[in-house]
């Protein structure tokens, strides 16, 4: 290789000029003896050609691009969750692919040996009989699960997806830092990092022989697919839920992959088989890739105290009928101490030496390993045996470089004897640095890479590239790296052109029709509610808006029309002192909760229009003032809400979910016009009640155009209550129920209507029937009543 | 000795349950050399939509039930003539404490009986430093192990006061130890404690006691319900020991085995998880009668 000169170092102009690897730490731009690496020439190339400037309105393309997707950074305070903007640092890291690929060799190696290892110690136990590993390490691991002890995964394998976490020593050569095989995180967030990066460079992205992401994808969602057997069953990914850290990710690659997203509760087994509760009754699945830990995916065998869990899927497993991605218990594989067993044991099981090395380590349950974690304090982190954290992410350090980071009752070396088998020294890593733009210019800071594994047709598959973390200060230490920092995309450079490629399946594939999806029942109901609570909300933001109006006119809220809306807004919970009351703000929080628990079946647009919908309304609060002000704030909201149902209506797809966001939207809007024509239609209603009623019905001059009368208790009856064209109106909105209810799975029983349809058609009919006259308040709350029935019955057949 | 076992439980739900899973330990063990099972029946009432039988980690049988259909309540019926063989006196040839981590070591083995299982803390049982203070008053350093677990146990039966109604099956060992009160789930988890505490493994037991006593003796505490006692491992050559820290006596013929494991949630006789929203209520009764050893054999 020709290594580039000092000269070209010099072309990059003040680029490059404060540019200083540390000493005695290595660099992914500069090689050892300090010249360029023929990889990044083209971006340096490329990077000194714009102007700071313009660098800048690059780099905020790329975290727009971010911000609009809704990748964000959850952070867990004391009490509180933080989301922060993603920490996109904009310059990749880039690795020559002839270097990838003795890396990729050398993670599948470790792959083969963590599989051999973890099916020994659910199977045979030899590497504990063979004196390779001590059985109080494995016995006492919180990670290692009696319940599947003899399990053997009906796939022949335990691990299908791995993440390891890799740096760069001093002398150039890579070493493992931690292997994940839990539930690895991250893989998404490569996506989105790469997603952003490339349009931060789209000119040397294309240009740069990059090596492309999807091709690793489509061979793992085929791995998925072809571990399901023949039996019409699914695979989905398993999520502990909204409330977890990596959730995003997990509704991000589902979308990506084309998986149900489901949690614990949308599952449950029946003889011996998982099945999924969907609005079409109970169907079959048969792979999950799990995004939850193991102890807390079956409350029956497994920690009893879960309510992430579903009872009886280590029963369903136990019996070969549910393949995991990774099996449960491949856990232990990540517990600390074993960094220390694993050389060995590969020389053991494989009868080769390990490719890739990792960080060293000292199990101090062996008492020359406890000397020399003593002698050698100083250099290593001492740290507890059966973590299963990464160094840099957790906080159960003991002692950092020979100081003490924990109270212990006695001093620590008399500690350190008394505990001596619950705890390993590592040595304290050094990483290499990679280049972050800073002012104008690089500046080398430490990384670490996480690359990720999968197992396909073709055996261990490593994707070419990976999640980058970027250290925050110039401290080249792995352990700084928990100060926090930023992340990044990895680029593997080929030497020639690479092939363009996508998740779609190339034309020469041969045309496979996809399984009709299911809708979980949790889905559905989230969808249902979403469309209730919006609707709700603008429902509430009319009749204030019309409070506040005429309180802006009158100033006296004892005005008998004004008390009226006031009382029946209390129906609602809302109260009238504030500008924008706390219950409007409540029931949009509601709102942007269902939608957050099914992101995965929500568009990026759906969702943004109804955070910003959200965001407006509570900065709104803080200010805005009862009265004319609140009536002002109240069309803008209302513009807002409107916006995302045109999104959701115009937009989304007819699938079944649509229908019950649609139903939900309309049974809210029936219900509510039925008592509000009770509140403000009732002959005894305060004067002004009929208008009051056409204006929040939003059909002023419908009703000018068709009645050429002033409003009377009939008119106002017909046009919101009986009109079947006017969308406002109560048979309407029953109408669209009822046509999109028989729409739905099993809305006929053996060619009869079911219960459901029955009782939508008897409210829709009843109504139908009516006239003004006869549909006095006592019938329009009857009516009401029914409406609100009907809610159960979805519930009741659909969504339990 | 042969007995008769009779064990009733009933679940009733303030509110019925749409359906459930569970998972049962309650059918006697059979174990070569220790006891034999003649016959066992569980009846199960209303009868499970499901009903499969297993083994667990510790060699325990189980029977996983579910259930798809509304129900408020579940009985369980356990009819079982068992045959306790007599025990082989314990002989002590277990090493004094100080040489028994060693012998742990040497136990090179993940299988269900290996001492390792039952060092440490486990899910319903934590080292707790005032249980090892007691336990370590009790011994000393040159006491063989077996006579540190009965030091143990007869101090932890003099220490405590039997109270069925001081605890519930919920209470922590160690707030069982700081009241010194319980029953014999309590004492069990607190020896537990203790032997784990000063480095000998030790496990949990559930079972039955025989209800009444032979004439002349008094009745056993726990006998009207099931029972629990702890294991403990006193070194390769001697292995596994049981003793009653309720009534302070070795285990002997008088003590049907269910369910080993290493406390409580290993050996829960009834687990499950309701799909309910109200509260639930239980109730047992155990009947344990030797039967009479007069049978007519006509050997002509």
């Amino acid at each position: 290789m020709t290594g580039a000169s000092l000269q070209q170092v010099r072309s990059f102009g003040t680029l490059l000029a404060d540019y200083r690897p540390l000493p005695g730490v290595a660099d992914e731009l500069l090689d050892g003896a300090g010249a360029i690496r023929q990889a990044w020439l083209p971006l340096l190339d490329h990077l000194s050609r714009l102007s700071p400037a313009e660098m800048q309105r690059r780099f905020s393309r790329g975290d727009q691009y971010l911000r609009d997707a809704g990748v964000y950074f959850r952070q867990y305070g004391e009490g509180a969750v933080a989301e922060r903007d993603w920490p996109l640092s904009h310059i990749p890291v880039l690795i020559a692919e002839s270097e990838w690929r003795t890396i990729a060799a050398g993670l599948a190696q470790r792959a083969d040996l963590l599989e051999a290892v973890v099916a020994d110690l659910y199977g045979e136990n030899r590497l504990v009989a063979e004196g390779h590993l001590p059985a109080s390490l494995i016995a006492t691991s919180p990670e290692w699960l009696r319940p599947l002890v003899g399990v053997r995964p009906p796939s022949g394998h335990f691990l299908h997806f791995l993440a390891f976490e890799i740096g760069r020593g001093p002398d150039g050569t890579w070493w493992v830092l931690g292997d994940r095989t839990q539930a690895p995180s991250g893989a998404g967030f490569a996506l989105e990092n790469r997603v952003a990066t490339a349009r931060i460079f789209s000119e040397v992205f294309r240009q740069a022989n990059v090596h492309r992401l999807a091709g690793f994808f489509r061979s793992f969602r085929e791995a998925l697919m072809s571990l399901r057997g023949d039996d019409g069953s699914r695979a989905g990914i398993l999520t502990p839920g909204p409330w977890n850290e990596t959730y995003y990710e997990h509704a991000y690659i589902a979308r990506y992959l084309g998986l149900m997203l489901l949690e614990g509760e949308d599952l449950t087994v029946e003889n011996g088989r998982l099945m999924v509760r969907t609005v079409a009754g109970l169907q079959p699945i048969s792979v999950l890739w799990r995004r939850l830990d193991a102890s807390w995916a079956d409350p029956l065998d497994l920690n009893e105290t879960s309510q992430l869990g579903t009872p009886g899927l280590v029963g369903a497993i136990r019996q070969g009928n549910v393949a995991m991605v990774n099996a449960l218990g491949a856990g232990v594989l990540e517990t600390r101490a074993l960094l220390a067993f694993l050389p060995r044991i590969c020389d053991a099981l494989l009868g080769a030496r390990l490719a890739m090395p990792n960080i060293a380590t000292w199990w101090c349950g062996q008492p020359t390993e406890l000397a020399h974690v003593k002698a050698n304090a100083a250099q290593m982190t001492i740290a507890p045996a059966l973590s299963t954290g990464l160094p840099f992410e957790s906080d159960d350090m003991l002692a950092l470089g020979g100081e003490v980071c924990r109270d212990t009752p006695d001093p620590f070396e008399c500690w350190l004897d008394e505990n001596a088998a619950g705890v390993v020294g590592q040595e304290a890593v050094t990483l290499s640095t990679t280049p972050v733009y800073e002012g104008g210019r690089l500046v080398p800071r430490p990384m670490s890479l996480r690359i990720f594994l999968a197992r396909t047709a073709t055996g261990w598959q490593a994707m070419p590239g990976g999640f980058a973390r970027i250290g925050g200060s110039n401290d080249a230490t792995a352990i700084a790296m928990r100060q926090g920092g930023a992340v990044a995309d990895v680029w593997v450079v080929g030497e020639g052109p690479v092939a363009e490629d996508t998740m779609l399946a190339r034309p020469s594939d041969p045309y496979i029709r996809n399984q009709p999806a299911f809708l979980p029942s949790r889905s559905a109901d989230n969808l249902y509610w979403l469309g209730r609570y919006v609707e709700r909300t603008e429902g509430i933001m009319r009749l204030v808006r019309a409070y506040h109006g005429r309180l802006a006119e009158t100033g006296d809220p004892s005005v008998p029309l004004i008390a009226t809306i006031a009382r029946h807004l209390e129906c609602y919970g809302v109260e009238l002192e504030r500008g924008i009351p706390t219950a409007l703000l409540q029931t949009l929080s509601a709102a942007v909760n269902s939608a957050s628990k099914i992101r995965d079946r929500f568009s990026v647009d759906g969702w943004m229009a109804l955070t910003d919908l959200d965001k407006t309304a509570r900065r709104m609060a803080n200010t805005v003032t009862a009265g004319d002000d609140a009536a002002r704030a109240f069309s803008i909201l209302l513009r807002k809400v409107t916006g995302f149902s045109g999104l959701v209506h115009e937009n989304m797809y007819r699938f079944t979910g649509w229908r019950f966001l649609t139903i939900g939207r309309s049974l809210e809007r029936a219900h509510a016009m039925a008592g509000m024509l009770a509140a403000f239609a009732d002959p005894q209603a305060p004067e002004g009640g009929f208008d009051l009623a056409i204006e929040v019905g939003d059909s002023t001059m419908t009703h000018r155009r068709r009645y050429s009368v002033t409003t009377t208790r009939e008119t106002v009856v017909d046009l919101l209550a009986l009109d079947a064209m006017n969308p406002r109106s109560i048979l309407y909105q029953l109408t669209v129920i009822r046509d999109q209810a028989n729409l739905l799975p099993a809305a006929q029983v053996h060619g009869q209507m079911s219960a459901l349809s029955r009782a939508m058609l008897k409210v829709h009919t009843d109504l139908a029937l009516q006239t003004p006259e006869t549909l006095d308040t006592a019938e329009l709350l009857r009516i009401g009543g029914e409406i609100a029935a009907l809610s159960e019955g979805l519930s009741a057949d659909y969504m339990s | 000795m042969l007995y008769d076992i009779g064990l009733k439980i009933l679940h009733e739900y303030e509110s019925p349950a749409s359906g459930g899973r569970h998972l049962l330990r309650l059918m006697p063990a059979d174990l070569p050399g220790e006891q034999r099972l003649v016959a066992g029946h569980l009846n199960i009432e209303p009868q499970p939509a499901e009903r499969r039988e297993g083994t667990d980690f510790f060699g325990n049988p189980t029977v996983e039930i579910a259930y798809r259909f509304p129900h408020d309540e579940i009985r369980f019926e356990v009819q079982a003539r068992v045959e306790r063989l007599a025990e082989a006196p314990v002989l002590n040839m277990s090493p004094c404490l100080g040489g028994l981590v060693r012998e742990i070591g040497c136990v090179r083995s993940l299988g269900s009986e290996a001492p390792i299982h039952f060092t440490g803390r486990s899910d319903r049982v934590r080292l707790n430093a005032e249980m090892t203070a007691f336990a370590r008053e009790l011994v000393g350093p040159d006491m063989t192990v077996v006579d540190a677990v009965r030091a143990i146990g007869t101090g932890l039966h003099e220490a405590m006061r039997y109270d069925p109604e001081a605890t519930t099956v919920e209470t922590t060992a160690e707030e069982a130890f700081r009241r010194r009160h319980g029953v014999c789930q309590d004492y069990s988890h607190i020896m537990i404690a203790c032997l784990r505490g000063i480095g000998i493994p030790a496990g949990y037991v559930s079972g039955f006691l025989r209800t009444i006593a032979p004439e002349g003796q008094a009745r056993l505490e726990g006998a009207d319900a099931m029972h629990a006692w702890v294991r403990a491992w006193c070194g390769v050559e001697t292995g596994w020991i049981e003793f009653d820290p309720t009534n302070s006596m070795f285990v002997d013929t008088d003590h049907i085995v269910i369910a080993r494991g290493r406390d409580y949630s290993d050996v829960a006789p009834v687990k499950g998880v309701l799909r309910s929203a109200g509260r639930q209520s239980t109730d047992h009764s155990v009947d344990v009668v030797p039967v009479a050893v007069s049978r007519k054999i006509s050997a002509a």
